[in-house]
């Protein structure tokens, strides 16, 4: 068994509510922050921590942190980022359904270090459920004196608030995620400004996902340097997965990315292997927009040596041969499934998403969306790979915000790495309607090139 | 045209109240989830331009957001909106079948409505249920895991309570 930071007390009868959460050690972090600790400390331990943004993007939370502005006289705000919407991804739902005091006390704490007296989750729409969850824990923390004026006597106001999405994956990127705070559209904003010189408002915002500002809480009650200890290299910590797709145990892990992704899939402490006997054929290991893998680089990297569940070793090999940890959604797809009918719905899905702003992206993902269908109905050309390779390339890169790389990248790994799947369809078109390509030779072992 | 009870205005006011002095727009999206829940499931150009008064905004920032998100229905749908996850990992758990099944059973398509008004079927992109496919959104609420006898059993619950209710 690993460690277990944020999960060890999820499944503790009756922890959403505060008494048994606070019984069983809760708000300890807020006691120790607001009464021993300058908002400046806490920034400190959470650098020290080598927490990353468990959004999907990983960037140094102590970091952006440090970043907001302070100009006198103008309100700072924190953020939830809790527009949970990549596909495969579903722990922050997770959190928020099982204990969620676990995140109101990172917020409080995360408040009082960055100064947001006025603190905002931004939840999807879709969880509509969870706001009753949330506004039920605000309110029993209220009742406590954790929220509210002058918390613990320290001095400190806090109020958190809880607004409702309305179906948008685009909001889940900050910036977008402002603008739908404001009242707006979800179109995300050109950077710089970066939201922490002008971002609600235009005054200093601090945007992180649910799971990092959960995270705030160990940290603090064990202190960054111990949290540090956990986890690997740069991959500090615990990282919760949301396993999906055909395994025999779908659900949400933590884990302290010191094991192996061939544990994580087989062993029953996890996934418990693939669903119904079947064999591994590939897996995007960090939500959609993350590149799949077929099953011999999965397991193992190009140069042959274990592939860990971390964010460097599921990056090692780059683009050509790697993948990413992103916001560990974690999609595994057995032998008997199709790799040009999955990029499909990925495509839809992202032509779907796509806020319009940029050229590339709102008429890129249609193509792709178009040119998929084409291939998985078994009417499409051989050129029409090509097509595809092309029109990502031009998206990548050159759009705004991150939506049309996370929509390139999935085509982009799917014609890299099951070209022959694709070319197939072309050359098979009946036979494509009526069985899968298979497992062809994406589980062998890699040929590990000499010297 | 409907227009909001004093309990209803009363949340406006509340839901107004969490954002600085002049930001009220920043209420627009629980506003629009307010009047589509009180107004029959869905929103016309009536309710819009209610929401702009109410906010004090312009009709046209009303109709910007109200386009761009797609929670908020702009045409009436069927007492029991069945939205069914058909992204990714819902489509590798079988989801085209539970579509193709809901769609057989209430004769309708994937955008259509049944004739009694009863129930709509709607397909949607990624809902975050990954683990607990294939789903569907029915009001509040996530229906997971299904499976033709638990299609049969909703579509039961709804009729029943659609005959009690009337």
């Amino acid at each position: 068994m690993g460690v277990k930071l944020l999960l060890e007390k999820a499944h503790v009868e009756g922890i959403r509510s505060y008494e048994v959460y606070r019984r069983e050690g809760g708000y300890r972090s807020v006691e120790k922050a607001l009464k021993t600790m300058s908002p400046e400390a806490i920034v400190e331990e959470v650098k020290k921590s080598g927490l990353r943004g468990r959004g999907g993007a990983g960037f140094p939370a102590g970091m952006k942190w440090s970043f907001i502005a302070k100009p006198e006289g103008v309100p700072r705000h924190l953020v939830c980022n809790a527009d949970e919407s990549e596909p495969g991804t579903f722990k922050d739902r997770y959190l928020m359904e099982n204990i969620p005091h676990l995140l109101i006390e990172g917020l409080i704490v995360a408040s009082f270090a960055l100064g947001s007296n006025d603190t905002y989750i931004y939840i999807r729409g879709e969880y509509a459920w969870i706001v009753d969850i949330l506004e039920q824990a605000i309110g029993e923390a209220r009742a406590n004196g954790f929220l509210g004026k002058n918390i613990l006597g320290s001095g400190f106001d806090c109020e958190i608030h809880v607004q409702r999405g309305a179906g948008a994956y685009i909001c889940g990127e900050e910036t977008a995620l402002i603008e739908s705070l404001e009242g707006k559209r979800g179109n995300p904003r050109i950077k710089p400004p970066f939201p922490a010189i002008q971002g609600l408002w235009m005054r200093p915002t601090v945007v992180n996902n649910v799971e990092t500002l959960s995270a705030v809480v160990p940290i603090i009650n064990m202190g960054g340097e111990e949290y540090a200890k956990i986890g690997v290299g740069k991959s500090t910590g615990t990282k919760l997965i949301s396993a999906c797709g055909n395994i025999n145990k779908p659900g949400v892990y933590e884990i302290d990315m010191t094991i192996s992704v061939e544990e994580f899939i087989y062993s029953d402490e996890y996934c418990g292997g693939i669903a119904n006997g079947k064999r591994l054929k590939a897996c995007i290991p960090g939500g959609s927009s993350v590149p799949i893998l077929p099953a011999n680089l999965l397991l193992k990297t190009a140069k042959g040596e274990t592939r860990y569940m971390n964010y460097e070793s599921l990056s090692d090999g780059g683009f050509a041969t790697g993948t990413m940890m992103g916001s560990g959604g974690f999609i595994v797809l057995d032998e008997d499934q199709c790799v040009v009918k999955n990029t499909y719905t990925f495509a839809r899905f992202y032509r779907h998403e796509s806020c319009g702003q940029c050229s590339p992206c709102r008429e890129g993902t249609g193509w792709m969306e178009k040119l998929l269908l084409r291939l998985d109905k078994g009417q499409g050309k051989s050129s029409d790979i090509d097509l595809l390779w092309d029109i990502q390339r031009k998206i990548e890169g050159n759009t705004i915000c991150p939506l049309g790389d996370a929509a390139a990248w999935p085509v982009a790994a799917a014609i890299r790495h099951f070209r022959d799947e694709f070319e197939w369809h072309v050359t098979h078109p009946e036979e494509a309607q009526k069985r899968n390509f298979g497992l062809a030779h994406y589980a062998d072992p890699i040929h590990v090139p000499v010297g | 045209m409907s227009k909001f009870s004093e309990t209803q205005l009363a949340e406006v006011k509340r839901l107004v109240a969490r954002y600085p002095e002049g930001k009220q727009k920043s209420a627009l999206l629980p506003v629009l989830h307010l009047a589509q829940d009180s107004f029959g499931g869905w929103l016309s150009t009536e309710t819009m331009d209610y929401v702009a008064e109410l906010l004090n905004i312009t009709p046209i920032e009303v109709y910007e957001v109200a386009t761009f998100y797609s929670m908020y229905n702009l045409k009436p749908v069927g007492k029991y909106l069945f939205e069914v996850c058909q992204t990714g990992p819902c489509m590798l758990r079988g989801s085209d079948d539970i579509v193709a099944y809901i769609g057989e059973k209430l004769g309708i398509k994937p955008g259509e409505t049944t004739a009694d008004g009863l129930f709509t079927l709607k397909t949607v992109e990624c809902l975050g249920a990954c683990g607990y496919a294939p789903m569907m959104q029915l009001g509040k609420h996530y229906r997971e895991h299904l499976t033709k006898e638990k299609v049969d059993a909703i579509i039961a619950e709804c009729t029943k309570n659609a005959a009690a209710n009337n």
